[in-house]
C-alpha cells in the first residue's frame, strides 16, 4: 500500500506544534512513534494535508517522579523509555504491567504513550484497506451509513485497544493538554466520550503533552490482564487492570479496576470500590466483583473473537487480576 | 509532491536522497539506496521483517518515515558483517538452520543484534521476549533460538580471544 499525499511540519517546541495545529486544523494530524498513525494512512482512515511529527520535542519526553508532584510522563516518551525506567515497575506496577503488553518489543521501541492514550478505536470493518471497506460500502465510521456489527443502529462500536489507558484509570491519572490558549488538565476518565466515532475530548488544535499521576498511588499493588490470539504484537480483545492499597492485616484500603477493549472507551468499574473497601480476600468476593465488570464491559463483534467469550474473559481476568493483586501480593512495593 | 533532497546515515555511510515527504524508511532503503535486505511483510506494523536499528535500537521501517530519521544512525542487515566477513548473528542463522525461507530473517538478524549489543548473556526468556515481535511461519522458531545461542557462544569466544586475561 502507499501513503497518501502530505507534508511533514517539525515543531521545535509545544508552542510551535500547537501554533501549526490551531493554522491546519481539520487538515492536520499530530504523528510521534508512526505506530498507530502510519498504518491508518495507509488504509487511508485519514487523509491529512499536514503531519505534524512531535516526535523530536525532546522537552515532552520527559519521565519523572517526585514524592510532592506524583509521576510525570511526557506525551512522546516511548513504550520501553517507561518500562526500562528503573523504580516503574516498583512504584507502578499496573503500569508496567499494562505497557509491556502493548504490541511487541519492537513497536514499544517507537509507540508513545501519547499516542497509546490516542490510539484509534479499532473495528473488523474499519481497520481494513480502502478497497476491502469500499467493496461492502463502507461503514457508520468511514464513508458510509450502515454499521455492520449492530446493523440498524447509529452509533459505532469501534472498540477502545489501548493497554496503557485502563492502568492508567486504575491509577486516576490526569492529562496535561496544550493549545494557543494555554495549558488545561483533565481527569483522564472525562477524557475518553464511549463513541466509536468520536473517541477523545481533545480539539483539533490542541496537543497531548503529559500524563500525571498523583503521588499517593505510588506503590499500590496492581496487574493488567490482557486477552489477545498470540501473546505478542495483538491488540487487546479485553484488558482488565486492577489497582490496589492493601494494609499489613491483607485489607483493602482502596482499590480501583478499568476495563479495555469491551467499549469504545476504557472504563472504571464503578462498583468496584465499595464493594472491596474494607474487606478481606476471599473468593468469594472476587467473583462478586468479576461479575459487576461484566455490567461495564460491552463487547460487540467488532473483533475476530466473540462477545461471549470476550465478556466471559472479562469475569474470568477480573477474579484473576484481584486474586494476583491481593492474595499474592503481586506488585506490592 | 515535491521530492526534497534527504540525508541518511546509512551502514556508516552518508546518502543523499530526493524523496517525497511521505516516502517510507523501508522504501528509501529499497528502492532509493537498493538495501533489499529489509523486507516489507505485513505492510502495517505487525510482523518484524522490515527491522532496523536505529541509534541501536530496533524500529520497523514500514511505519517511519525516512526524513524524521535524518541525523539518525541507520543500520540494516548488510551492515551488520564488514566486508567479506559474516557477523556472529549471521553466522549463527546459517550454521543453526535459524532461517528456511529467509523472508523474515534479516528482521530477526536485527533483533538479536540488539539483544546482543545490551545484553551478551541473555536467559532463555529474554532471548523470546526480544524477539518476540518477529514472526517466522516456517522454523517454529526452534532453530532460531539455537542460532542465537550460537552467536552467544561466538561472541564470547570472541571477546575472550580479544581480550587476554587481565585480572
Amino acid at each position: 500500500m502507499t501513503l497518501p499525499a502530505f507534508r511533514v511540519l517539525q515543531p521545535r517546541t509545544v508552542e510551535d506544534a500547537v501554533r501549526m495545529l490551531d493554522e491546519h486544523r481539520s487538515d492536520a494530524m499530530v504523528i510521534a512513534g508512526g505506530t498507530d498513525v502510519i498504518p491508518n494512512l495507509q488504509m487511508r482512515l485519514f487523509t491529512p494535508r499536514v503531519l505534524v511529527d512531535v516526535k523530536p520535542l525532546r522537552e515532552l519526553a520527559v519521565i519523572e517522579f517526585s514524592a510532592r508532584q506524583g509521576l510525570h510522563i511526557g506525551a512522546t516518551a516511548t513504550l520501553t523509555h517507561i518500562l526500562e525506567t528503573p523504580w516503574m515497575r516498583d512504584k507502578f506496577a499496573v503500569l508496567a504491567s499494562a505497557i509491556g503488553t502493548v504490541a511487541g518489543p519492537l513497536q514499544r521501541n517507537m509507540g508513545t504513550i501519547g499516542g497509546n492514550l490516542c490510539l484509534e478505536t479499532r473495528c473488523r470493518w474499519y481497520n481494513q484497506s480502502h478497497f476491502w471497506r469500499q467493496s461492502l460500502g463502507g461503514c457508520l465510521k468511514k464513508d458510509g451509513d450502515i454499521c455492520h456489527v449492530a446493523p440498524g443502529g447509529k452509533f459505532c462500536w469501534a472498540a477502545w485497544s489501548g493497554d496503557s489507558a485502563p492502568a492508567f484509570l486504575a491509577l486516576d491519572a490526569e492529562l496535561e493538554i496544550a493549545s494557543l490558549s494555554g495549558t488545561r488538565r483533565v481527569p483522564l476518565r472525562e477524557f475518553y466520550k464511549n463513541d466509536g466515532m468520536d473517541r477523545i475530548a481533545l480539539a483539533r488544535n490542541e496537543l497531548l503533552t503529559a500524563v500525571h499521576v498523583p503521588a499517593h498511588m505510588a506503590g499500590r499493588r496492581g496487574v493488567y490482564q490482557k486477552l489477545r490470539v498470540r501473546d505478542s504484537i495483538d491488540y487487546p480483545l479485553a484488558g482488565v487492570a486492577v489497582a490496589m492499597e492493601v494494609d499489613s492485616a491483607g485489607i483493602c484500603k482502596d482499590a480501583r479496576v478499568a476495563l479495555s477493549a469491551v467499549n469504545p472507551a476504557p472504563m472504571l468499574v464503578t462498583q468496584a470500590g465499595e464493594s472491596l473497601i474494607g474487606r478481606k480476600w476471599s473468593l468469594e468476593l472476587a467473583e462478586r466483583v468479576a461479575h459487576a465488570a461484566i455490567q461495564t464491559g460491552k463487547p460487540l463483534t467488532t473483533s475476530g473473537s466473540t462477545p461471549v467469550y470476550r465478556r466471559d474473559m472479562v469475569r474470568v481476568f477480573t477474579r484473576r487480576a484481584l486474586e494476583e493483586t491481593w492474595k499474592n501480593g503481586h506488585g506490592s512495593a | 509532491m515535491n521530492k526534497e533532497l534527504t540525508h541518511l546515515r546509512v551502514n556508516g555511510e552518508e546518502r543523499e536522497i530526493a524523496i517525497t515527504p511521505n516516502r517510507l524508511l523501508l522504501d528509501a532503503l529499497r528502492e532509493d539506496l537498493g538495501l533489499t535486505g529489509s523486507k516489507r511483510g505485513c505492510d502495517d506494523s505487525s510482523c518484524g521483517c522490515c527491522a532496523v536499528l536505529i541509534d541501536g535500537t530496533p524500529m520497523l521501517s514500514c511505519v517511519a518515515l525516512a526524513a524524521s530519521y535524518e541525523g539518525r544512525e541507520i543500520t540494516t542487515v548488510e551492515g551488520l558483517g564488514g566486508p567479506g566477513e559474516l557477523d556472529p548473528v549471521q553466522e549463527g542463522y546459517a550454521e543453526m538452520g535459524g532461517a528456511q525461507c529467509g523472508y523474515c530473517t534479516p528482521g530477526f538478524m536485527i533483533a538479536t543484534k540488539a539483544l546482543l549489543d545490551r545484553n551478551p548473556d541473555p536467559t532463555m526468556d529474554e532471548i523470546r521476549e526480544a524477539l518476540s515481535g518477529n514472526l517466522c511461519r516456517c522454523t517454529g522458531y526452534m532453530q532460531i533460538y539455537e542460532s542465537v545461542k550460537y552467536a552467544i557462544e561466538k561472541l564470547r569466544a570472541k571477546s575472550a580471544t580479544q581480550a587476554p586475561a587481565t585480572r
